[in-house]
């Protein structure tokens, strides 16, 4: 079922493309990335690994792995509108409604056979201990091995070199595994691609903080978390340049993303993965532009290609969900000033503990610098209870509020 | 040596306390009980996990002895973000959050060392003077005391070789983690001897008891009311808490402190990479050795360690033939009394 709707998805992406190939077509070029993952994860034809959130998706590549991070599962899902039926088997096979959307959804599609067999399994303790739970429990499901990267919580001590030799250390379960030792000239040209990726998503989030912004609240849905998945490839540079070239033109030729541009929001974590009609509300109605997404940032420096693991090790604990909530409403009020936002959006995803389970400390923090919290309660992933009325209601009076303050 | 400087807290079992004490203080565990009121959610969220929701309330409840400092351990998500917001409630207390691998193998057990000469350094500047090497050997010589007298005591308990109830046992455990540790084994012997006539479980049916934290020596009183006989438990509150550190001198001693701590009895948020999803195997071996006739698994609500493992641990029991019933609490009295009706019902299948 999902190969077919990868593979569909490519072919109707490419098509598109086509029509039109002189233009960037960024946010395509994307999608089509995105699908053709999808199709490598499901062809049964590669060595498949599957991951937490902060794994080093780059190494994986040029050691010849399709790797992903179980949650991309659970967001297709959601997209496709075919979750429900997994989060029931998930429901019914005895774990609980109130465990993560994302988690229940991959757990539920692969009692039912429905998710590709991996190789081998990579765990990362950051962002959260619900995801190093489900690793293990598709370790045990798939009789798979499992290796368990452990992110420290900031670079003090010895904690680089404590991840970093763990990191080396997951090479060699690698290879084991795939019978392939690392290539460095594989691992050094993922590197450099990494870091020019990184360079160009330096320059799209730059880009994307004019004021109006080039971008419309979706053409960078879901980008900085996906494009880790992307590192490291050719792809992840192209599409990087499609975006920048895209928001560089906007910006020169004074086409904002969403004309008339009258509030600026932030979102918070993730984005609702399945259809709703909150976007448009967002958009159409009281032109609201979600200009910036918690994890469209480098929080990173380059990788030093002679010293990759360090690099890597570095990057992984950088990343906002990991550490104090101090240092995460550090970033979002960094991101809050540079982007000039009025108010953001926090989902609250219901099941993250990590996340949601910080929602009054992130509020109190924005607030410290004058930005206003809308705090939803919704499960990013499970459109089963999204009570609509309800959230569109709040958001009703959250922009009242913000149309007060101007 | 002594531990006259006030209260240090700590909220997770895998907390090293000799170190506390080595500095001179008494390790203090809040646990989640008392009556302050519900103020947590408003914080953190009220999807969270009730254990850490209780310890804040107690917090903003005043509900707590003057604490000279506070140690969390990065055990899982919701102990995180206690630290967090504990900062935020009692900022007039210091605090260190150490961080806690998920794994046990050396390259974990040697991260963990260094996360304990962190403590040691805290609680050095903390209290004004170094912790030296003599006060952690004495404060581990002291916990190992406390350690085997529980250990034997437990077992007594559980066997029925002693007069003592398991509510009293559970008493016990939690003065072992509230109050001062060099008084310790002499209080509980005055405990025991105010306690010990005729309480003990006469009958009742063998039950093995595991999950998350379960300190109110009530809930026993109730386990055994409603026919049940505990004979054996894997708690965080009970015996999974205490771990003898070697002391033979083949290791550092910090870095023996570590290993005991890590090897000890796990909680579900530690991994086993050896053999992914063991806990239900590992409780299975428990609950058959010491002959229980079933088992009853005890987890606050929001618990993702625990909850996430549910199904893997219940298909294990069935395989196993081992009748096994699952009680969803709040770390209230109340939450596992309006379960006596199933609890009743599990032990009548069990007879």
């Amino acid at each position: 079922m999902m190969l077919q709707y990868f593979k569909d998805l490519e072919s109707g992406i490419a098509a598109k493309i086509k029509e039109n190939p002189d233009i960037p077509n960024a946010r395509r070029k994307y999608a089509l990335e995105v699908s053709r993952l999808g199709t490598r994860l499901y062809s049964g034809e590669n060595s498949v690994a599957w991951c937490g959130v902060t794994a080093p998706f780059d190494l994986l590549s040029a050691m010849g792995v399709t790797s992903c991070f179980v949650e991309f599962i659970g967001a297709m899902l959601a997209s496709t509108g075919a979750i429900g039926t997994f989060l029931d088997h998930a429901e019914h096979s005895g774990y609980a409604s109130d465990i993560c959307g994302y988690h229940r959804s991959v757990l539920g599609s692969a009692k039912q056979g429905l998710m590709p067999v991996p190789d081998f399994l990579i765990a990362t303790s950051c962002p959260c201990s619900g995801g190093l739970a489900v690793m293990e429990n598709l370790a045990e499901m798939f009789k798979k091995d499992l290796f368990v990267l452990h992110i420290p919580q900031d670079e003090s001590g010895k904690n680089v070199k404590y991840l970093a030799d763990q990191i080396e250390q997951m090479t060699g379960f690698v290879s084991a595994h795939t019978g392939r030792p690392i290539d460095e000239d594989a691992l050094r040209m993922a590197i450099e691609n990494t870091n020019l990726a990184r360079e160009l998503m330096k320059e799209v989030f730059e880009l994307a903080s004019h004021v109006p912004s080039p971008t419309n609240g979706h053409d960078l849905s879901n980008f900085g978390i996906v494009m880790a998945l992307l590192l490291g490839t050719e792809a992840g540079v192209n599409i990087s340049k499609a975006y920048r070239d895209e928001f560089a033109a906007r910006n020169r030729e004074m086409k904002p993303g969403m004309p008339g541009e009258k509030h600026r929001l932030m979102w918070i974590q993730n984005r609702i993965q399945f259809r709703s009609p909150l976007d448009k509300l967002l958009r159409e109605q009281y032109r609201a532009n979600i200009v910036v997404d918690e994890l469209n940032s480098i929080t990173w420096e380059p990788i030093d290609p002679d010293d990759p693991y360090t690099g890597l090790a570095r990057r992984a604990i950088s990343i906002p969900f990991n550490g104090t909530i101090r240092r995460r409403v550090n970033h979002l009020q960094k991101l809050a000033l540079s982007y000039k936002i009025d108010g953001a959006i926090n989902p609250c995803h219901r099941g993250c503990r990590q996340g949601a389970g910080a929602r009054g400390l992130i509020s109190e923090g924005l607030k410290e610098i004058g930005i206003p919290v809308l705090n939803l309660e919704v499960d990013v992933v499970d459109p089963r209870d999204f009570a609509e009325a309800q959230l569109s209601t709040r958001i009703e009076a959250f922009i009242e509020m913000l149309d007060a303050r101007t | 040596m002594s531990d006259n400087k006030g209260y240090i807290g700590f909220a997770c079992a895998y907390t090293p306390l000799p170190i506390i004490y080595a500095a001179g203080y008494t390790p203090y565990r809040i646990l989640p009980m008392g009556d302050s009121p519900d103020q947590a959610g408003h914080i953190l969220h009220d999807n969270l996990c009730p254990h850490i929701k209780r310890i804040l309330d107690r917090a903003m409840g005043n509900d707590l002895p003057d604490l000279a400092g506070m140690v969390f351990m990065n055990s899982c998500d919701a102990m995180r973000r206690l630290a967090d917001a504990w900062h935020r409630v009692r900022p007039d207390i210091n605090m260190i959050l150490i961080d806690l691998p998920a794994t046990t193998d050396e390259i974990a057990v040697s991260f963990f060392t260094g996360e304990i000469s962190k403590l040691i350094d805290a609680v050095s500047e903390w209290s004004g003077k170094k912790t030296g090497i003599a006060d952690i050997e004495y404060g581990i010589l002291l916990y190992n005391q406390i350690s085997d007298f529980m250990n034997e005591l437990t077992e007594k308990t559980y066997g029925g070789k002693t007069n003592t109830s398991v509510s009293v046992l559970q008493k016990l455990f939690n003065r072992s983690v509230t109050g001062s540790p060099i008084s310790f084994i002499e209080d509980a012997r005055r405990i025991l001897s105010e306690n010990e006539q005729g309480k003990a479980t006469k009958g009742g049916v063998p039950v093995f008891l595991f999950g998350h934290v379960l300190p109110d020596p009530e809930a026993f009183l109730l386990f055994e009311s409603s026919g049940a006989k505990i004979i054996g438990d894997d708690l965080c509150t009970g015996s999974r808490f205490f771990n003898p550190v070697a002391t033979d001198g083949k290791k550092g001693i910090v870095e023996n402190l570590a290993e005991s701590i890590l090897l000890r009895p796990p909680c579900a948020r530690t991994i086993d990479i050896t053999m992914p999803g063991k806990i239900g195997n590992v409780m299975i071996s428990k609950a058959k050795k010491i002959g229980a006739h079933g088992a009853i698994c005890h987890v606050v609500k929001f618990c993702d360690p625990y909850l996430s493992r549910m199904p893997s641990i219940r298909e294990e029991f069935r395989k196993a033939g081992m009748p096994l019933l699952v009680l969803e609490g709040d770390c209230t009295l109340r939450s596992i009394g309006q379960q006596q009706t199933r609890i009743e019902a599990f032990i009548e299948m069990l007879r």
